[in-house]
């Protein structure tokens, strides 16, 4: 009876060792989503990028991440995917993925979490479902304020040279007079 | 006996299961579980018992206004919950060493997964130095960052904070807590310590700041300086000093020298109309003229 009860113990502790076990080799995904410009601007590539670490035991597998942070109304995607599908990311191994948007219009938008899905170990059959970091709330300017502050203003430099020309080139004209009148008294002097 | 024997092994088994089922985590350098971090602060008692003997000096009105606080501290005292893990990584500086560069960002991640049957709220995180002797003393209070997300049942969040370590905290250790503070669907507040560890803080080694490259530029100076100088002084040894010569003034001795330009136009015509020239060689005409004759 004695030697039952000891062995139903040893099975149990070995089951929850195993369970233990388990728990600490499954895969476990961290994503950080972020804006990697400084000014947003309505019309001009706007870099989001995705860094996935696995911090866990186990490699995660069939791992999907799909942002629907940026709809086609408001964003054109120039490059790369906004749908991303790893077959494999090793535990401490961390995946980068970057995707170019455009926004199509200006005014404050709210950059939301993608979702992640992925297999947390070989043997797993349930999808662990996660969220990437939140980049937060950003005001995208509007074209023609972004050119104001920070374009090379040609055409307002071509005014200006225009403008100035009458008061530079007036002087100029009536001193270069003189000194072609004076130069040729000189010459006609040295040449007697 | 048998009795006896049944109780025992029925306790064995139901500690053997708590321990074993305790939330495992997953601990290093620069990944550190909310359980092995200490799920209270360090510093802090996690059961607060006032025990008194029964010869106590203490009148009986004071003794209940003792357990009184002890019971507000209780409640105050925000413990994690059992249904929510919590892992860390630093993203900057990355790495294993526990060293954060001084005047520099520090960035890291925290990844939160919902085991329970309940929605949780991750409400603020919030971020310290603290004394690396006593983790109760705080040094320095970073901004508290409000997420205000919902994880839902057996689902995962990523949250990222970023602080800046001032160039002042170089060449010390501080006590970093990070505390995460979420609420359940009924309302009731967790708090996780995520990070309670002791970092060192060390100056950033860059190959060449503004301070040292204008050093080397004084240097070079100083070191040109010192070059001309040596090389004056033996110029001045090696020389002798010529005897004076007496300066002779010797006129003009070209006519193109003349500078005409000061003079006034009929004085110029009248220069043009006859011819120059030199007292000399007016001279030779006459004597010549006057041999003829």
């Amino acid at each position: 009876m004695f030697f039952r009860y000891l062995c139903a113990v040893v099975l149990l502790v070995a089951a929850c060792g195993v369970s233990s076990g388990e728990d600490e080799t499954v895969a476990r995904l961290l994503v950080h989503k972020r804006i990697l410009n400084r000014f947003l601007v309505e019309g001009k590539d706007l870099v989001v990028d995705y860094n996935i670490y696995n911090v866990g035991g186990s490699a995660a597998l069939d791992v999907h991440i799909v942002d629907n942070g940026f709809p086609e109304d408001d964003f054109e995607v120039v490059i790369g995917m906004l749908k991303i599908k790893l077959d494999r990311v090793g535990p401490g191994n961390n995946v980068t993925h970057t995707v170019v948007v455009r926004p199509r219009s200006y005014g404050f938008y709210n950059f939301t979490a993608a979702e992640v899905t992925y297999l947390p170990s070989e043997v797993a059959q349930d999808v662990q479902i996660g969220y990437t970091s939140e980049p937060g709330e950003g005001g995208i300017a509007a074209i023609r304020e972004f050119d104001r502050k920070f374009s090379p203003h040609v055409m307002d430099w071509i005014a200006f040279a225009v403008m100035t020309l009458p008061s530079l080139g007036i002087p100029l004209l009536l001193w270069y007079g003189s000194k072609s009148k004076y130069e040729a008294i000189i010459k006609q002097s040295k040449k007697h | 006996m048998k009795c006896m024997i049944q109780y025992l092994l029925l306790l064995l088994i139901f500690t053997t299961s708590l321990i074993t089922h305790g939330n495992v985590g997953l601990a290093s350098a620069s990944l550190v579980s909310a359980q092995e971090a200490g799920d209270s602060l360090e510093g802090e008692d996690d059961d607060v018992q006032v025990e008194m003997d029964e010869g106590s000096p203490l009148p009986n009105d004071d003794s209940t206004s003792v357990t009184q606080k002890d019971d507000e501290e209780e409640e105050w005292q925000l413990k994690p919950s059992p249904d929510v893990d919590t892992y860390f990584l630093f993203t900057k500086p990355s790495g294993t060493s526990m060293e954060l560069h001084a005047g520099r960002d520090v960035q890291f991640l925290v990844g939160v997964t919902n085991k329970g049957s309940k929605d949780f709220v991750l409400e603020t995180m919030d971020t310290s130095f603290r004394y690396p002797m006593d983790f109760t003393f705080y040094i320095q209070n970073f901004s508290t960052i409000s997420y205000n997300r919902v994880v839902k049942p057996k689902q995962q969040a990523t949250l990222y904070y970023q602080f800046f370590v001032s160039e002042s905290f170089a060449a010390r250790s501080f006590g970093l807590a990070v505390n995460l503070l979420y609420k359940d669907a009924d309302g009731i507040q967790y708090l996780n310590s995520v990070f309670n560890e002791t970092v060192n803080v060390v100056e950033t080694d860059e190959g060449l700041d503004g301070e040292t490259f204008f050093l080397y530029v004084f240097l070079a100076a100083c070191g040109v300086l010192l070059l001309v100088g040596v090389q004056q002084l033996f110029a001045n040894m090696g020389k002798k000093k010529p005897a004076a010569k007496p300066k002779v003034e010797m006129g003009t001795q070209n006519v193109n020298d003349v500078d005409y330009d000061w003079l006034p136009k009929e004085t110029l015509n009248e220069l043009n109309k006859s011819p120059r020239r030199s007292p000399r060689q007016r001279r030779t005409k006459r004597g010549t003229g006057s041999v003829d004759e």
